[in-house]
C-alpha cells in the first residue's frame, strides 16, 4: 500500500538548514494497521504530512497503491487525496458553519458525487458512525467524541483504502478515546488500511506494528517492544 | 466541484453572516443607487435646456456691456435704426430685492423691461396681465411675478390685485405666470418683472444690463448677429466693448456646464461604487484569514486551488450582484420621489441600470479576485494548523 524509500525532509530557517527527516525507508502493505510513534518534535507529523502529499519530501521516493506519488503536483495530490486517503484529525478539523451532514459530504462535492447520491451516503457514513440522530447538528452542538465521530465518518464516506489519524484521542478522554479506537480497529478488521500517529502507548499498543521515531529517524519496533522507552 | 456546489457553498458563507453581508453590500447598494439618481439628475438639467430651447427659438440675440461701456436706454432706437432685420428690440435691467407681502418675505431676482418683453413669446399669463405701456410711461409702481415667487408669497389663494413690497416701495400685483419649469441660469419661475423706467428710478440709473433682440426667424438671426457685432465694433473701435451672443451659444455654454454636472455626478457616484468595492475586498480578506481553517480542511478531503477561488469568487459576486439588484431598486425608488424633494425633473436612463450592474459585477470580480487568489494559495498544513 504504502512504500517510503530513503526520504529526507529539510526545513530551511533562516540561514540554517534543518533536517526533520532522515533516510526514512519502511513499507505498509494493504489492509495493516500500522501506528507511528514518537515524541514531538520527532518528525512523525512532517512524516504524516508527506503521506497525505501535503507536504513534499525534500529527498527520496514515495509509492502509493504502487504508483509514485512522491513527485505530484499540489492538484494531481487533491485528487489523489480525495480517492484513496481519508484523514482524522486531532482537534477533529470540521466546518463549524456546516452540519454533520454538511461535513460529511465534503470529500463527495469535490468528487462531483451527485446531490442525492451523496445525501445519501453522507447519512449512511454518519449512521454506520451511530450518529443517525445528529445529522442536522453543528459541530459546537457535539460533544468530542461524537466530533470525532462525524470527522471519521467524513474520512470513511468516499470510502478510500488508506485511513490516516493524527493523534486521534489527543483531545479525549480516556473512556472516549478507547471509544474512538475501537471504532479504528473495526475498520481495520473490515479490510482498511490505517495508520495512526501518536504517543499515546495504548494507541499504539493496539495496533499490529509500531514504526517509531526519534530525531527524525526510524526504529521499527513490535508492539511492547522497548515499551520502557516509549515516552 | 461543480458550478452549482461552488454556488452553495457560496451562498452559504453569505448567509452564515447576515449583517456583515448586508454592512458590505450598503456599499455598492448606495454607489449603484447613486448611479443611477445623479444619472437621472444631470440628464433631467439637460433636457430642460433642450427644452427651453425649442420654446424660445434661435432666434433671440443679447447684447450686453462689457464692464466699462456704457449703455442706456438710447441703445434701443440706435439698434433699431440701425439693423432694419431686429422684429423686437427689448431692454432689460436685472437686479434682486426682496419681496415682502404680509409676514412673508422672498428674494427674487427683479427685472426691469418693457411690455415688449411679452412678444419674445417666453411668458405665459396664469392671471391679470402683462406690463403695459402706461404702466411704462408713468413708471407705476407695477409687478408680474414669477410662478414660484408668488406660490411662495401667497400659496394658492390669487395675488393679483394685492400690494406687496419692493426695493422700498408698495407695489400693485397685475399679473401672475404660468410655471416654466427649470430652464438655463434663473428660472423665469423665480423672477418678477417692473417697468424698466420704474426700476431705472428707484435704482438711479439709466443704464440697462442686456438688450434682448429678436429676428424673424433663425437664419435672419445669424445676419443680426453679424450686423449688431459689426455696429458695435465700429461704435467703440473694438469688439469686446459690446458682446453679442445668440441664444443657441447661451444654451450651448450652458449644456456644456450642464454636461460637466452630469460627469461630476456620475464621477462622484462612480467613486462611491469603488469604495463599495474596496469595502467588499477588505470583508473579504477578513472572511479568507477567518476561514484560514476551513480552506486547509477542504484542501485536505480533495479540493484544489481552483475550487477554493471559486468559492470565495463567487461569495464576492453573489454580495455584489445583490447589492446592485437592490441599488437599482433604491436608485428607481428614490427617482420617483427627486420630484418631491428637488423640484426638478430627473429623466431616467436605462443606460446607467446597465451601467451600474456591469459595475457592480466587475467590481465584485475585480475586487474579489485578489482575497479569492490568496485563499488559494494558502499552504495546507499551515492552513490547518491556524487558530485564530
Amino acid at each position: 500500500m504504502i512504500r517510503v524509500s530513503h526520504l529526507t525532509k529539510d526545513y530551511q530557517l533562516g540561514p540554517n538548514t534543518f533536517r526533520a527527516l532522515h533516510d526514512v525507508t519502511f513499507d505498509i502493505e494493504a489492509g495493516a494497521m500500522v501506528a507511528i510513534m514518537g515524541q514531538s518534535g520527532c518528525g512523525k507529523t512532517t512524516l504524516m504530512n508527506i503521506l497525505a502529499g501535503l507536504d513534499a519530501a525534500t529527498g527520496g521516493q514515495y509509492w502509493l497503491n504502487g504508483r509514485e506519488v512522491g513527485r505530484f503536483d499540489p492538484v494531481m495530490w487533491s485528487h489523489e487525496r480525495n480517492r484513496t486517503i481519508g484523514f482524522v484529525f486531532q482537534n477533529f478539523n470540521l466546518i463549524p458553519t456546516l452540519t454533520a451532514m454538511g461535513n460529511v459530504e465534503l470529500p463527495l462535492i469535490y468528487r462531483r458525487v451527485p446531490l442525492r447520491i451523496r445525501k445519501r451516503r453522507a447519512v449512511e457514513a454518519l449512521e454506520a458512525m451511530g450518529l443517525g440522530e445528529r445529522l442536522r447538528h453543528y459541530p459546537m452542538q457535539l460533544s468530542g467524541g461524537q466530533q470525532q465521530r462525524v470527522a471519521i465518518a467524513r474520512a470513511l464516506v468516499g470510502d478510500p483504502p488508506l485511513l490516516l489519524a493524527d493523534e486521534p484521542t489527543g483531545n479525549l478522554d480516556a473512556a472516549t478515546g478507547r471509544e474512538i479506537l475501537k471504532v479504528l480497529q473495526e475498520l481495520h478488521r473490515t479490510g482498511r488500511t490505517v495508520v495512526v500517529v501518536t504517543h499515546a502507548p495504548d494507541v499504539a499498543g493496539a495496533c499490529e506494528r509500531v514504526l517509531r521515531m526519534q530525531d527524525g529517524r526510524l526504529r521499527t519496533a513490535l508492539p511492547g517492544e522497548d515499551s520502557d522507552e516509549l515516552e | 466541484m461543480s458550478w452549482s456546489d461552488a454556488a452553495r457553498v457560496a451562498w452559504h458563507g453569505i448567509w452564515g453572516h447576515k449583517l456583515r453581508t448586508l454592512l458590505t453590500m450598503l456599499g455598492v447598494v448606495i454607489g449603484v443607487a447613486a448611479v443611477i439618481v445623479l444619472v437621472a439628475i444631470g440628464n433631467g438639467a439637460s433636457s430642460a435646456v433642450t427644452s427651453r430651447i425649442e420654446t424660445l427659438g434661435t432666434n433671440l440675440l443679447f447684447v450686453s456691456p462689457a464692464a466699462g461701456t456704457s449703455f442706456t436706454t438710447a441703445e434701443v432706437p440706435y439698434i433699431r435704426q440701425n439693423v432694419s432685420l431686429a422684429e423686437r428690440v427689448v431692454p432689460v435691467l436685472d437686479s434682486g430685492g426682496k419681496l415682502t407681502a404680509g409676514t412673508t418675505t422672498v428674494a427674487a431676482p427683479v427685472v426691469g423691461t418693457t411690455p415688449a418683453y411679452a412678444d419674445l413669446g417666453s411668458l405665459h399669463l396664469a392671471g391679470g396681465r402683462f406690463l403695459s405701456s402706461v404702466d411704462a410711461q408713468f413708471g407705476r409702481h407695477v409687478v408680474v411675478l414669477g410662478a414660484s415667487v408668488s406660490a411662495n408669497l401667497f400659496g394658492h389663494s390669487d395675488p393679483v390685485g394685492q400690494s406687496v413690497a419692493l426695493l422700498g416701495q408698495q407695489f400693485r400685483i397685475v399679473g401672475v405666470l404660468n410655471p416654466v419649469g427649470q430652464g438655463p441660469g434663473t428660472s423665469q419661475d423665480n423672477e418678477v418683472f417692473i417697468p424698466l423706467s420704474t426700476a431705472q428710478a428707484l435704482l438711479g440709473t439709466n443704464g440697462l444690463s442686456l438688450v434682448m433682440v429678436q429676428a424673424a426667424s433663425a437664419s435672419q438671426a445669424a445676419l443680426v448677429d453679424g450686423w449688431l457685432t459689426n455696429l458695435y465694433t465700429n461704435l467703440y473701435g473694438s469688439p469686446s466693448a459690446v458682446n453679442v451672443q445668440s441664444e443657441d451659444q447661451v444654451l450651448a455654454a450652458l449644456s456644456a456646464t450642464r454636461q460637466t454636472f452630469t460627469d461630476l455626478l456620475a464621477g462622484t457616484a462612480a467613486v462611491s461604487l469603488l469604495v463599495g468595492g474596496i469595502g467588499i475586498m477588505n470583508i473579504m480578506l477578513v472572511s479568507v484569514t477567518e476561514r484560514t481553517r476551513e480552506i486547509g480542511i477542504r484542501r485536505a478531503v480533495g479540493g484544489v486551488p481552483e475550487d477554493v477561488v471559486l468559492q470565495f469568487l463567487l461569495e464576492s459576486m453573489g454580495v455584489s450582484l445583490t447589492g446592485g439588484l437592490l441599488g437599482i431598486g433604491v436608485g428607481v425608488a428614490l427617482l420617483r420621489l427627486a420630484p418631491l424633494i428637488l423640484h426638478s425633473p430627473a429623466v431616467f436612463s436605462p443606460t446607467s441600470v446597465v451601467l451600474a450592474f456591469v459595475f457592480s459585477t466587475v467590481v465584485g470580480l475585480g475586487f474579489g479576485l485578489y482575497p479569492a487568489l490568496r485563499a488559494s494559495r494558502l499552504n495546507p498544513i499551515e492552513a490547518l494548523r491556524y487558530t485564530g
